[in-house]
């Protein structure tokens, strides 16, 4: 264990317990909380925002952001719909269709992003509005439902008895971890975070790594898209506007800084949980939908600063 | 006469690094003080002082013969003692008499910013700085390095700087421009400003001071007349030994021909540079800051890849459109800016070391952290890097270490040729004589060294040949047996009119 | 003095251009179909989003100063519902006026004091405010509408030499704040802290105060652009414009404002603010969907951005 991860540890025990101590009061408050019937349909609920989450965590650690990836995900939906019931595509070819517009979107973020060097911030907000624009345009604010049932299988289906969309998040976050932690991209990965230009200069491939990165997050936002689809089984194109919001909470939250450069997709992982049952608890205990984001406005505040004044001890 | 700033017995330490004691420093109206001193002697630390920016641990700082302490830069400058900081501290974005003026804006009776009266005076200002060309209404990202340099004296002018300390100020100018500067210095110091002046450049020091100041690993080792002192002098004051003492070069015997360039250049500020490299062979680069001698590192090595020319290795053209490509002809470099281009501060020193091969560190992309870690400790058993082990972080080590760990990241990719660009640039001593011995240890075992060196005493004492570059242009190749700091100094100044004096003193 | 007239020429560029596109714009759909330029259309663009206009002017300082603002139109819903219910609780009209710039430069200066001394980056405090304010009003009015307005208090309704009032308020406050970045020791320290913050320090200028000082004016300004929100209708609507602050920030910057920070003035995002009410309005005289909206400001953003990158590594 190196010095940095084990401060990142610190962090991800500290989380660790927090989620323990919500996890009881949010039992004790509520008895149908701690049910296995409820704990899968909450992380069924969470697989949109968990997906996505991954890549976005390497965005984050390399010092950039990604505000686009609601937007990509709304976009991708109304493709989906549109290849499907207007083109008249087969649903599997809709599906690969999707993903791959999914894709050329984040690819198109990263070559703003590396070619361009807009910041990122300022790139993928242009692009939320222009993807975002994109999908209110081809769609004219009509819906596309009555999706066939088999494709009802992967966001409300089960495997094994467990949600049928939770195999493809363990799966991903899995391929998550192993990169980031273990191969040599993810170590491109936090030079790029903590010292871009001696990335460079040790012949490290900065520039594919982030072009890389960028459509990883969109090409799992369109991901997200097909089983938030296929879960409420119908498509509109205000889909997954604000879920950015959430997808950086959870990250932050999960001890990745904000600033690059350090970061895990197991924090992440804690981040989610903690804020799903948030959220969980409190519409359990009557607070209404809209109240729970207030609450997830303050924790990502809350994670920042904490974060930074985690930072402040560990600096040399 | 009283001295306009007066600095007694002052020490300053950083954590448990000490790096001033004792240091006494005086300044009277109206003289130029040269402040000399190798990289890490305490000069930069020392200004900061003077100027609020720090406050010494030990010692009393005098203005005008009265102790004084200042709390800030903010009322330093409000008592005149003004910064010319080597990297300029201006506004991109702003206009020439904004910048000037920022924070300080001449008001209106209404107190609005009066902008007419703001370019008047900042037109003052630059004619009395001798330069009627510069428009004050241009934006300062579209000035060159010299004019916002001048921009940056207005504004100490503006402030009325009784006070000017100008830390190296012809680093980066070209050498019309210099002349330029030590005309303005003049004017300056007849009109009775005091003027600290910090350089490394005997000629500019012999030409412009009345007295200069060495410092040496944070003592003062000496206040003296101009009159009283020769350049030969001056550098053993600052080295305080012989250099032939300091640089144990051994004689290698020259290999086969390892690194050739053919007519190489970076359109606009590398022109057409050929030479050779051998196994075996230490070659010196000296050169003013400027003179395009990190950039013609960086286009061997493929940050800035050439625009023409040729780059042989071992005899065959080598394509180097990238720094991958560079390391994969065999090439590494070790960079000026180790902070910024060389470490991650953040990561361990284990991770640091394998940087640059990751790529053969690996199995189907995984990295063998095994393989990492017995390189990571083989490092620091070889060169005796002093860290806790493989997994401390690198920017808690000193400077010297930290450079280690850059060497040693360098040397695991077994490259055929090595570029160090200022190998020893904030290294303190012990660690810098292990450095020069490791450069003879690595030439033994046949490697074509190129080295980089703002310090001429290093480059005398390491190199087997020195080529010397000159606004972007190579000046001259000099073989050691002739290679005196006469003959080098004056093919890095060449067709700069030279002070009498500095040549006399050989 | 003519050196000086292009120098000014040519900081003025992009309001220049602005000024260019707004007229060919009005022109072609003018000739296209004539009623694009009747009093009544011209009237209804003006009045309808004089209020963005006002908003982006403290956008631009916020820009300017280099940090962002996200959450700018879920603070004009707020304050303008805050409004609302005020004037219907038997408060005096003027309270109702006054109040929303209190209660903004309160709210923001907060925002303001977390980037500056708590180092929060811009995007997150703001992002967080965004899931705050919006969550917080929906949760509070339960997104009814706030009827029952007495009558004078209607202030965007007013007319002063026959030009509704919110054409006043933007033109004024489009001078007066033009005037507080040329001619004040803060509005310039507000441009050196966007250019060179570690510069500005060595100066004597404060990071902290000043970015703290920019963001409750902001606020302040909101609240104007709020009251002209609220005051339009005979109701209050409790919900904010989907992608407000998106527009408002795409006024700044479309106007000239670097996203890098430093440059830029305030006459430019007025102008880019009018230029897209015309062209929201155009789409419908043009027989476009106004589903196409958001993508043609996505685009606009977009190549602003792309062309401020592309001059600055021209110029340096």
């Amino acid at each position: 264990m190196t010095a940095m991860t084990r401060i990142l540890i610190r962090h991800e025990a500290i989380l660790g317990i927090l989620f323990v101590v919500v996890l009881i009061a949010m039992a004790s408050q509520n008895d149908r909380f701690l049910t296995t019937a409820n704990l899968l349909n909450q992380a069924r609920l969470m697989t949109e925002v968990g997906l996505i989450a991954i890549p976005m965590t390497f965005v984050i650690v390399t010092g950039g952001i990604d505000l686009s990836v609601g937007s990509i995900l709304g976009l991708c939906a109304i493709l989906l719909g549109v290849f499907w019931q207007n083109l008249g595509l087969p649903l599997p070819a809709a599906i690969g269709l999707s993903l791959a517009a999914g894709t050329a979107a984040g690819f198109a973020n990263g070559l703003i992003v590396t070619r361009f060097r807009v910041p990122p911030l300022i790139a993928t907000l242009a692009t939320l509005a222009l993807y975002r624009g994109l999908a209110e345009g081809i769609s004219q604010a009509r819906s596309v439902r009555g999706y066939p049932d088999w494709f009802a299988v992967l966001g409300r289906g089960d495997f094994l008895g467990i949600p049928t969309q939770l195999w493809l998040f363990a799966l991903v976050a899995a391929l998550g971890i192993f990169i980031l932690r273990f191969t040599t991209f993810g170590r491109t990965t936090y030079a790029i975070g903590n010292n871009e230009a001696a990335a460079e200069f040790s012949g490290l491939p900065v520039e594919r790594t982030k072009l890389l990165i960028y459509t990883a997050s969109g090409f799992i936002s369109a991901l997200a898209a097909i089983v938030f689809v296929s879960r409420v089984s119908t498509t509109r194109s205000d889909m997954g506007s604000g879920i950015e919001l959430e997808v950086i909470t959870a990250v932050v939250l999960g001890g990745t800084s904000i600033f690059g450069g350090r970061g895990m997709v197991i924090g992440t992982l804690i981040g989610l949980c903690l804020m799903q049952i948030l959220q969980n608890g409190l519409s359990l205990s009557g607070v209404r939908g809209d109240g729970t984001t207030v609450v997830i406005g303050a924790v990502l505040i809350v994670a920042v600063l904490i974060s930074n004044l985690l930072s402040r001890f560990s600096s040399d | 006469m009283t001295p306009i700033l007066e600095l007694k017995n002052i020490s300053k330490a950083f954590g448990p690094v000490k790096v001033l004691t004792g240091v006494d420093f005086d300044l009277r109206p109206g003289e130029v003080h040269a402040l000399m001193g190798e990289n890490g002697a305490g000069k930069s630390t020392m200004i900061r002082i003077a100027a609020g920016d720090h406050r010494a641990e030990e010692g009393e700082i005098r203005l005008d013969g009265k102790p004084r302490r200042f709390a800030g830069p903010r009322e330093a400058q409000g008592e005149g003692i003004i910064v010319v900081h080597q990297e300029l501290l201006l506004f991109p974005a702003l206009s020439v008499a904004e910048n000037v003026f920022l924070g300080h804006q001449p008001k209106t009776a209404a107190g609005l910013v009066d902008w007419g009266r703001m370019r008047r005076e900042a037109r003052d200002l630059l004619d009395r700085l001798d330069c009627p060309n510069l428009d004050v209404d241009q934006r300062v990202s579209r000035l060159s390095v010299a004019d916002r340099q001048r921009v940056e004296i207005a504004r100490a002018l503006s402030r009325n700087a009784r006070v000017l300390i100008m830390d190296e100020p012809t680093a980066a100018l070209a050498e019309a421009d210099v002349r330029r500067l030590l005309e303005v210095v003049r004017r300056l110091r007849s009109e009775g400003v005091a003027i600290v002046y910090v350089s490394h450049r005997m000629n500019e020091i012999f030409e412009i001071a009345d007295r200069v100041t060495v410092l040496r690993d944070g003592v003062s080792v000496g206040t003296r007349p101009i009159a009283e002192v020769t350049e030969a002098s001056l550098v053993s004051m600052m080295v305080g030994r012989d250099i032939h003492q300091l640089f144990p070069k051994e004689d290698i015997p020259r290999g086969e021909k390892r690194l050739e360039l053919r007519g190489v250049s970076l359109a606009g500020v590398v022109e057409d540079i050929s030479f050779d490299l051998h196994a075996g062979e230490i070659l010196g680069i000296a050169g003013l800051v400027g003179s395009g001698r990190t950039e013609l590192a960086q286009t061997i090595f493929g940050v800035t890849p050439a625009t023409s020319g040729e780059i042989l290795v071992d005899g065959k053209p080598q394509k180097i459109a990238s720094v991958r490509e560079a390391i994969d002809a065999g090439i590494a470099y070790v960079p000026e800016d180790r902070g910024s281009h060389g470490i991650i501060r953040a990561q361990p020193l284990r991770e640091n070391v394998s940087m640059a091969i990751l790529d053969r560190l690996t199995k189907f992309s995984v990295v063998d952290t095994g393989r990492e870690q017995s390189l990571a400790t083989d490092a620091i058993k070889r060169f005796s890097i002093r860290a806790r082990d493989a997994r401390q972080r690198v920017g808690q080590l000193s400077g010297g270490n930290q450079q280690k760990v850059v060497l040693a990241k360098w040397l695991a990719t077994e490259p055929k040729i090595l570029i160090l660009d200022e190998p020893t640039r904030g290294v303190d001593v012990g660690a810098k004589t292990e450095i020069h011995r490791l450069m003879g240890e690595l030439a033994k075992k046949g490697l074509a060294i190129l080295m980089i060196s703002s310090e001429l005493p290093e480059v005398l004492g390491m190199s087997d040949r020195v080529l010397v570059m000159r606004e972007g242009r190579l000046s001259a190749i000099v073989d050691r047996k002739d290679a005196s700091p006469a003959a080098v100094g004056a093919a890095m100044m060449q067709g700069r009119r030279e002070p009498a004096r500095a040549g006399a003193a050989r | 003095m003519s050196r000086r007239l292009t120098h000014t020429l040519g900081s003025l560029g992009q309001e220049i251009l602005l000024v260019v596109v707004i007229l060919a714009l009005f022109a072609f759909v003018g000739v296209y179909n004539p009623r694009f330029l009747s009093e009544n259309n011209l009237t209804s663009i003006f009045v309808g989003n004089a209020y963005i206009a006002v908003a982006a002017i403290g956008m631009s300082l916020v820009i300017i100063s280099g940090n962002i603002d996200v959450s700018i139109g879920a603070l004009i819903g707020v304050l303008a519902v805050i409004s609302g219910l005020l004037v219907t609780n038997g408060y005096p009209i003027w309270v109702a006026w006054l109040a929303p710039l209190v209660v903004g430069a309160a709210i923001n200066a907060v925002v303001g004091c977390l980037i500056a001394y708590a180092r929060v980056p811009s995007i997150i405090a703001t992002l967080a405010m965004l899931s705050i304010l919006s969550g917080g009003l929906i949760t509070f009015t339960g997104g009814q509408w706030i009827s029952g307005l007495p009558a004078g208090y209607q202030l965007a309704q007013f007319r002063l030499f026959n030009v509704p009032s919110p054409v006043w308020f933007m033109i004024g406050m489009t001078i007066l704040a033009g005037f507080l970045m040329r001619y004040t020791t803060f509005g310039r320290s507000v441009y050196a802290v966007g250019s060179n913050p570690e510069a500005a320090r060595a100066t004597g200028i404060s990071y902290k105060a000043t970015v703290v000082k920019v963001f409750a004016i902001h606020g302040a300004i909101g609240g104007v652009a709020a009251v002209l929100f609220a005051t339009q209708l005979q109701v209050i609507q409790s919900t904010v414009p989907v992608g407000l602050e998106l527009v408002i920030i795409t006024a700044s910057v479309v106007g000239g404002v670097s996203i890098l920070g430093g440059v830029g003035t305030v006459f430019g995002s007025t102008l880019a603010a009018i230029l897209f009410a015309a062209i929201g309005s155009s789409l419908i005289f043009l027989n476009v969907s106004a589903y196409w909206l958001r993508a043609v400001q996505g685009i606009l953003i977009l190549a602003t951005v792309l062309a401020d990158m592309a001059r600055r590594r021209r110029t340096g």
